[in-house]
């Protein structure tokens, strides 16, 4: 190979370099641009909101459009507690399902009940909506809710929360759905994080002499647990931001209940329902400022995971 | 020399084993004197380590893996059905090629096979902690950080401390799968050390891909190869005057 063509050659793999690094960089800074971008519409978008009605937005249930007066404690809740009724139903079955996938399932069963989630997890949002209102809520308002209205509604301090009508549509139906919607997602995750934790690892636990369970608490979950956390976030992020599925099923109401079946409505579907028919600027803005807040509780919930993980990790052992 | 005196710990009898229709073991007889160091050598694939996940039955986590035979542990035949596999994993511990130390604090790493099968006080389960942890030759390395991660020690420090949590559940028998196969000089000579202590008062079994290995820790030694049992004698004789030429060919390095 002659010296120039050497030299010729090691200067276009350096141009290639170069650019090649350039081009990832630029796609990489998108990501902050768009952030900033979207945070930035959004808060200009909710200015007039902002400025009607201050702090005072978050706390307030009203919602009328016909006077122009908003405020957010209804839809904030509803989420919140969609969400939380979710991950209460959601993390231990994922768990249980994950854990079955890799310690316990037969070989000839990983497969099938493997891809069967990830089918789950593939439905589009609509259907089970659909599948929620008409097939879901009416079983559930017939058979489910009556025994709820007598054996838990009659509960000291958590009864409130269980009486009312059983109409089948209501806050709990919807955090049900949401439940069915991210265990695929959670159990996904666990089971692929499951999947590498090194066999030698359970071995040496099993070697000891523990059980399954022993093993998998004690051995498997601490091993993987930045893995399982950020499974959970990712269910939680979806049903913090589903919107279609709990718009059917959510009842869509600005009222505020104690009683999880009753109607209430989410941030999400109240956007979706609404964005169509707001008229006048101020209810605009408020809708938009709800938009904010959505977002801003993606973000409070996503900096509490990862604080979390860090006290964990500091728990585990002061130097590692 | 002194074979004869020595009581048997654990006699294998007319083993078979197979992963699925693979037969991995073929009729193994063999007698493991009590309180000696027994080495397993032989080319890789031999079934060494195959033959060392029966005795404290390992397999059985992974279906279609299946033993055929007797393995008599104080007169009982392991591989019965009835057989409760975790009172015989607490007298039969294992190590492994790797240090596998839990994600969990070097205190508890020990503490944790200790609290399946005992309930102590915690002045109690201090006292076993330090105990193992001097048994296997580690607590003066980490007596000052007991609390931290088993995972921030160094590598031959993590394959003490799973001998040292293998010693705290107090077996009978102790299985060492290459212990040393991913640890320096140093620290395979540390291990090989701690592995002379413990033979006066445990059985111990290794399996070891290295041979000079094999010659310095252990009393006998059985050479296999493909899955059958060559040869089993006084590591002396093994390797000075072996009775089987496949024997002598692989101690002298003509194959394998």
């Amino acid at each position: 190979m002659s010296r120039k063509y050497s030299e010729i050659h090691v200067k276009r793999q350096a141009i290639q370099d170069i650019s090649f690094h350039g081009v990832t960089a630029l796609f990489a800074f998108l990501v902050f641009a768009l952030l900033f971008g979207i945070v930035l519409s959004l808060f200009q978008g909710s200015l007039p909101a902002i400025k009607t009605f201050g702090w005072h937005f978050l706390w307030s249930s009203d919602w009328d459009p016909v006077q122009e007066k908003f405020g957010a404690l209804v839809p904030i809740i509803g989420t919140l507690v969609t969400s939380t009724i979710a991950l209460l139903i959601g993390i231990p079955v994922s768990f249980g399902i994950a854990i079955f996938l890799t310690e316990l399932s037969p070989r000839w069963l990983k497969r099938p009940l493997g891809t069967a989630i990830e089918l789950l997890a593939g439905i589009p949002s609509i259907i089970y909506g659909i599948w929620g209102l008409f097939i879901f809520a009416p079983l559930f308002a017939d058979h489910v809710e009556p025994w709820i209205n007598d054996h838990l509604g009659v509960l000291p301090i958590l009864g409130p929360l269980f009486q009312g009508p059983p109409m089948g549509i209501g806050i709990l139906t919807a955090g049900i759905i949401l439940a069915i919607m991210v265990i695929p997602f959670i159990t996904a995750v666990m089971r692929d994080v499951f999947d590498v934790v090194p066999p030698m690892l359970k071995e040496s636990a099993y070697g000891l002499g523990a059980t399954t369970w022993e093993v998998v608490w004690n051995i498997v979950l601490p091993f993987t647990k930045n893995g399982v956390v950020g499974g959970i976030m990712l269910g939680l992020g979806r049903a913090l931001g589903e919107t279609m599925a709990v718009t059917f099923v959510i009842g869509n109401a600005h009222d505020l209940s104690a009683s999880l079946l009753m109607p209430g409505n989410s941030i999400s579907s109240a956007l979706a329902n609404e964005f169509n028919e707001a008229v006048g600027e101020l209810y605009t803005a408020s809708l938009i400022e709800l938009c904010l807040i959505l977002f801003l509780i993606t973000i409070i919930v996503l900096s509490l995971a990862k604080l979390l993980l860090l006290r964990m990790q500091r728990a585990e052992g002061r130097s590692s | 020399m002194e074979s004869s005196m020595n009581q048997t710990k654990l006699s294998i009898r007319d083993l078979n084993f197979y992963y699925g229709k693979f037969h991995a073991l073929k009729n193994i007889c063999l007698d493991i004197p009590e309180k000696k160091v027994t080495a397993f050598i032989g080319p890789s694939g031999c079934g060494k380590s195959t033959l060392l996940r029966v005795l404290n039955r390992m397999y059985d986590l992974y279906p279609k893996q299946t033993a055929q035979g007797q393995v008599l542990f104080d007169g009982n035949n392991i591989l019965d059905r009835a057989q409760d596999l975790y009172q015989l994993r607490a007298k039969i511990g294992m190590v492994f090629q790797k240090p596998t130390p839990f994600p969990m604090s070097i205190y508890d790493n020990i503490a944790f096979g200790v609290k399946l099968y005992e309930r102590l006080s915690r002045r109690k389960m201090d006292e076993r902690v330090e105990w193992a942890l001097k048994k296997s030759a580690l607590w003066d390395e980490v007596k000052d950080k007991i609390h931290q991660s088993g995972q921030s020690l160094s590598g031959g420090q993590q394959q003490r401390l799973c001998i040292a949590r293998g010693v705290a559940v107090r077996p009978e028998v102790l299985l060492l799968d290459e212990p040393c196969s991913a640890l320096d000089p140093i620290s395979t000579l540390k291990v090989e050390e701690l592995i002379n202590e413990l033979k006066t008062e445990y059985t111990i079994i290794m399996v070891t891909h290295n041979m000079q290995q094999a010659a310095r820790v252990s009393n006998y030694t059985a050479y296999m190869y493909l899955g059958e049992l060559i040869e089993f004698d006084e590591t002396n004789k093994i390797f000075t005057t072996p009775s089987k030429q496949a024997t002598e060919d692989y101690i002298t390095g003509k194959f394998g």
